[in-house]
């Protein structure tokens, strides 16, 4: 017994040695919810081999949003609209001194690999006699890349044609599979969705002046605003997070570090 | 109290689940008696196969349905030649259901065609009436509570819906939009949350609705079996 004890003492102080160097300095775990369309990207930059600390959610923005408002245990939210944070920041429930605008997007026109059409992005153009079918996009009620793209189709003026032919989806990335799929003839998706996609190729790129500006705003969440999640926050601004998302055809807004 | 929308919901809702019903639940009959009166080679892998979309995430059963049901689907020529539009059109939304309810109305039918005595057919059979005969007035007719039960749950599964039904059909106001897809685009929408809970009550008062109906016609037909 007495000789035990002291040699038990000491495995216990290399399992904490250990587990002290396991870690890199000051990474608490973080748990971040993210836009679905970020998905990719957050992947790459904290895969999870090297970053077990890291907890990453993805979904819809804005059943994140309510989960958040219902007291999720997030610590760092990026969103793919600006109404859903705005919609949490009225309810309080973000650190708003901490939000920033951290990535911008771009809509594309789509159509399945080997299949795309001549399309010229005017007024005059018979957008109804482009394809046959049904035309996928995020459902323009909900999905943030579905309001874009109507944004954009009614200031094409192509949108009465279009209207009662969408197949709207739930989320941006079943509007790719339908149109990867040959089930829906043409489409809109973002950039980066295209990036990720040897399905479909681009017809189009819709201009930004269409439509209002796509912004990811991020920010932390109240009551969960520790420096150490500011660091997290942080990183997402660092050179290597901007190559990741450039390389997945995001727009940066942030000024580098 | 409920918006013109949300009347087309409940409607398209009640059409889906009911047609769906209808198409489920003969197959399901069919298969239900198979698996209950006959043993056969393989018949472990056939019961499996009909217990799959029960087993299978939805989403999974939605997309493979789009696989073999899509415009390039795998019977995507033939509905094409029979001008059967499937995809994102609410007979596409019905064979979702159905496909999904199947399995449900299975394992109600199979118990109770089990449950008949087949000793009853015998003697009908004896009696000179033919198989058919024995079946319709013997084996369904006692099985018949069960049915209903089978129908019952048929009718509850296609009317909540949704994995596969978005992943196959999507969420087609007036199409395919019934009420959980409506629930979901609602809570997706910025102050949507009264309109959602508005169909939740709809959603509610239907299954309520539907479970005493079932359970009224169940006592009925168990009623009418213990008359001479």
């Amino acid at each position: 017994m007495s000789r035990s004890r002291p040699r038990r003492h000491r495995t216990v102080g290399w399992i904490l040695l250990l587990a002290l160097v396991h870690l890199p300095a000051g990474a608490e775990p973080v748990t971040v919810f993210a836009a679905a369309s970020l998905a990719g990207a957050l992947r790459e930059l904290w895969p999870r081999h090297r970053h077990p600390e890291v907890s990453l959610s993805f979904a819809g923005s804005s059943m994140l949003a309510r989960q958040i408002d219902a007291g999720a245990p997030a610590d760092l939210f990026i969103c793919a609209s600006q109404d859903w944070m705005d919609y949490l920041q009225a309810r309080g429930r973000i650190d708003t001194t901490t939000r920033i605008d951290l990535l911008g997007n771009r809509l594309v026109i789509i159509a399945p690999r080997g299949e795309g059409f001549a399309l010229r992005l005017q007024p005059d153009t018979d957008i109804g006699a482009a394809f046959e079918g049904r035309f996928a996009m995020g459902d323009p009620d909900h999905v943030p890349a579905g309001i874009y793209a109507r944004q954009a189709l009614r200031s094409l003026g192509w949108w009465p044609a279009l209207a009662a032919r969408l197949a709207p989806a739930n989320d941006v990335r079943s509007a790719l599979v339908w149109v990867e799929r040959g089930e829906c003839a043409a489409g809109i998706v973002y950039a980066t969705d295209v990036a990720s996609s040897r399905g479909v190729e681009v017809v189009a790129a819709i201009p930004d002046s269409l439509h209002a500006p796509i912004r990811y705003p991020a920010a932390l969440v109240n009551h969960r605003s520790t420096p150490s999640a500011r660091r997290w926050l942080d990183t997402l601004r660092s050179a290597a997070a901007r190559a990741v998302f450039s390389r997945h055809g995001f727009t940066l807004l942030t000024a580098p570090e | 109290m409920l918006s013109p929308q949300e009347w087309d919901v409940l409607a398209l809702s009640l059409r889906v689940a009911l047609a769906s019903v209808g198409l489920s639940l003969p197959p399901a009959i069919a298969m239900g008696w198979v698996l209950a009166r006959r043993e056969f080679r393989g018949k472990l892998l056939v019961d499996g196969l009909c217990h799959l979309p029960l087993v299978l995430p939805p989403v999974v059963t939605g997309y493979v349905l789009l696989l073999a049901f899509g415009r390039r689907g795998w019977f995507g020529p033939v509905l094409d030649a029979l001008g059967v539009t499937l995809a994102f059109d609410w007979k596409g939304a019905v064979l979702a259901s159905a496909v999904v309810a199947f399995p449900l109305a299975l394992r109600a039918v199979r118990l109770a065609i089990e449950a008949v005595d087949p000793r009853l057919e015998g003697v009908a059979r004896t009696l000179g009436a033919g198989p058919w005969r024995v079946f319709f007035t013997i084996t369904l007719r006692l099985a018949a509570p069960g049915l209903w039960v089978g129908a019952l749950l048929a009718f509850a599964r296609s009317l909540g819906e949704f994995g596969a039904t978005i992943t196959f059909v999507a969420n087609i106001a007036g199409q395919t939009r019934t009420i959980p897809s409506a629930i979901y685009t609602y809570l997706n929408q910025p102050g949507g949350e009264d309109a959602a809970l508005r169909l939740v009550w709809v959603s509610v008062a239907v299954s309520l609705a539907a479970l005493l109906g079932s359970e009224w016609a169940a006592r009925r037909a168990r009623g009418r079996q213990e008359m001479p």
